[in-house]
């Protein structure tokens, strides 16, 4: 039997403490080392709220979130925040580029308090932005960059730690189409064997282009689809 | 360390990224340390020149002037020379010598001038022999008037530094000066005194010769100079009481360095004034601080929301922003104090004065600067701690 990544057990959230907003139902769900996947639904059913936990951002009011077996939700913000910083890359819609910082500086920002020099963080991250096509852009600022651009920043950020989960948020929901075809391009490449990619998307193309595809309504997954794609 | 040095470089980059917003939160810290630095160091500055001089003279020469105890009028009180003898013998006195100034004689360094040193003239000192050791006052060139001089009742004379400067007398010159007509021999000339500046335009001349010349009556002098380098005020005291001892002869007695010592005291009121002053526009700026910080938080949560999910723990998160008001702290203090003593430097080199700037408090009240901005810098750091890093980025 295969080990699962990160794992969900019957986790809820519920938001607000007056007016409670049941965000996650008991869910359940296995991600494991070469998945690549999508999670669609309506909005408001919950993805991001799924993302969240399953990234260690957020804790369940209900139930547990495991990685590679380890209970997280347990963990002191520390600890948990050293995992996240070692395990999980994110991706968000809005990119989340530091605006003061060049794109080597968002870049290594991953990669501070941990004991690195600032020479092996540069290094690292400039190999980090030449992978995504960006060589030679290391110095300029978000605003110097185009939306896909800053996306691509985004992505090298996600991955300079070597995490063993890339979860991204609609990573092409502000991209024009050809700059969102060119993202799920990089997306397609992060596949490996070693690392799980996990996108929440409104767009179906890009949800059947991946090889697993959750489905979810109202705090619930509904359906939790292998997709035995051309491979 | 090389996390303190991480979290260094993030709080510089974070407060060069606004450069205008982070130079109006140091000014706060920056004029309250400066304005402090300037008060105390301008405060004490202006004292400090005075202590040198009183460093120079030395606080220890009494004068005592000849006073008629019986209110007597028409004659010059004059102290007998019994009266010298016995303050000489005081236990704290090392040094007395007796002066005279001699009146109606005008003194010319040559014929053609008689016009000018009538209308100025020169002052006549009738002086003992010892003038210049109670005065602690060395001879710019030549020699003091000896015992030779008074045994003679030579017509030899000494004059002050400034007197030579005005007569164009040089070091060693063969020279006479008339006093009335009748010719002295300059034999040296005293440096300046300082405790009696009146002496560096007169003419020494020795107690015989002014008695044989001048008409003084008797070799007393009108005024003594008292040197006492211990118990002092105590000398000062007993004096008059020596120089009369029931009789009808009196002195009075002063301590020139007296004046300059009080007024050389730092005034501590002011200096505490200023204190609370310049920690009330610490305080202020720590206000000023705290506002601008807690604004960039929440003008930054989506930075804090993403450096979260980078893995930055919420201690390092607090950390990043405590350091930033840590850096405008120190960078206050230092500023603060530079610019601080950039003012004390300038007010004591424009004044004269002799800049004296304590390191205590330099280094004292840039503390207190570093301090106080970590203090402002507490809440918002707290603040966004506890941000909710989900909630942050989804605001976008
Ligand atoms: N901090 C919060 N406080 C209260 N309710 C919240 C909070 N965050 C999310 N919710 C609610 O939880 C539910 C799920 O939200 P979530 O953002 O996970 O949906 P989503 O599937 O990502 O939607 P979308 O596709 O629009 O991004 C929504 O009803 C939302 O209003
Ligand atoms: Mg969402």
């Amino acid at each position: 039997m295969v080990e699962s990544l990160l794992s969900l057990e019957s986790v809820s959230r519920i938001y607000g403490t007056d007016v409670e907003v049941h965000a996650l139902h008991q869910v359940s769900l296995e991600i494991f080392s070469s998945d690549f996947m999508s999670i669609v639904g309506p909005s408001g059913s919950g993805k991001s709220t799924m993302l969240g936990l399953l990234g260690l951002l957020d804790v369940p009011t209900k139930g547990n979130v495991k990685v590679n077996g380890v209970d997280a939700t347990s963990m002191n913000d520390f600890q948990r925040s050293r995992l996240r910083g070692d395990a999980i890359g994110f991706v968000f819609q809005q990119f989340h580029l530091i605006p003061h910082l060049s794109a080597l500086g968002n870049v290594e920002t991953a990669l501070l308090y941990r004991g690195l020099s600032p020479k092996e963080r540069k290094k690292k991250a400039a190999e980090s932005l030449g992978k995504l096509g960006l060589g030679g852009r290391e110095d300029h600022r978000p605003v110097q960059l185009s939306g896909g651009e800053q996306q691509r920043v985004a992505i090298a950020r996600a991955i300079v730690t070597d995490p063993l989960v890339v979860l991204a948020d609609e990573p092409t929901g502000a991209l024009d189409s050809e700059n969102a075809e060119n993202i799920m391009k990089v997306f397609a490449d992060l596949k490996s064997p070693e690392r799980a990619v996990c996108l929440v998307t409104h767009d179906m193309e890009i949800a059947d282009s991946t090889d697993r595809k959750i489905t979810m309504k109202d705090g619930e997954i509904v359906q939790d689809l292998i997709q035995g794609s051309e491979k | 360390m090389k996390r303190f040095i991480d979290l260094v470089r993030v709080a510089v980059a974070g407060l060069t990224a606004r450069k205008v917003r982070t130079l109006l939160i140091l000014l706060g810290p920056i004029l309250g340390v400066g304005a402090i630095v300037a008060a105390i160091g301008i405060n004490e500055s202006s004292k400090g020149y005075l202590k040198a001089q009183l460093q120079d003279l030395g606080t220890d020469l009494i004068v005592a002037n000849a006073q008629d105890s019986l209110g007597g009028f028409g004659q010059t009180p004059r102290i007998p020379e019994d009266a010298t003898e016995r303050v000489s013998r005081l236990p704290d006195v090392t040094s007395v010598t007796g002066t005279y100034q001699i009146s109606n004689v005008v003194t010319l360094p040559f014929d053609a001038a008689e016009d000018y040193y009538k209308a100025f003239p020169v002052p006549i000192i009738a002086t003992g022999l010892n003038l210049p050791e109670t005065m602690e006052v060395p001879m710019v060139s030549g020699r003091f008037i000896n015992k030779f001089d008074y045994e003679q009742s030579a017509r030899v004379a000494v004059i002050g530094r400034d007197l030579a400067d005005e007569y164009g007398y040089l070091r060693g010159e063969q020279r006479t000066i008339s006093l009335n007509g009748i010719d002295y021999g300059v034999v040296g000339v005293l440096d300046w005194v300082l405790l009696e500046p009146s002496m560096d335009s007169a003419v020494f001349i020795a107690f015989s010769t002014a008695e044989k010349d001048w008409e003084i009556g008797n070799q007393d002098p009108t005024r003594l100079y008292v040197r006492a380098p211990t118990n002092t005020q105590l000398v000062a005291e007993e004096i008059p009481t020596v120089v009369s001892l029931g009789g009808p002869d009196g002195a009075r007695t002063s301590v020139p360095t007296d004046l300059l010592n009080a007024e050389s005291q730092v005034d501590e009121s002011l200096n505490t004034l200023t204190q609370l002053m310049g920690g009330l526009a610490l305080i202020v700026g720590g206000v000023g601080i705290a506002n601008v910080m807690s604004i960039s938080v929440i003008q930054r949560s989506s930075e804090i929301g993403i450096r979260r999910a980078l893995g930055h723990t919420r201690t390092t998160i607090a950390m990043q922003f405590l350091f930033e008001a840590l850096v405008v702290g120190v960078l206050g203090g230092i500023f603060g104090a530079l610019a601080g003593a950039g003012v004390v430097w300038f007010t004591s080199w424009s004044r004269d004065y002799v800049m004296i700037l304590s390191l205590s408090s330099l280094v004292g009240w840039s503390l207190v600067s570093v301090a106080v901005a970590v203090a402002s810098g507490l809440y918002p750091s707290m603040k966004a701690a506890r941000l909710e890093p989900l909630e942050t980025l989804r605001l976008g």
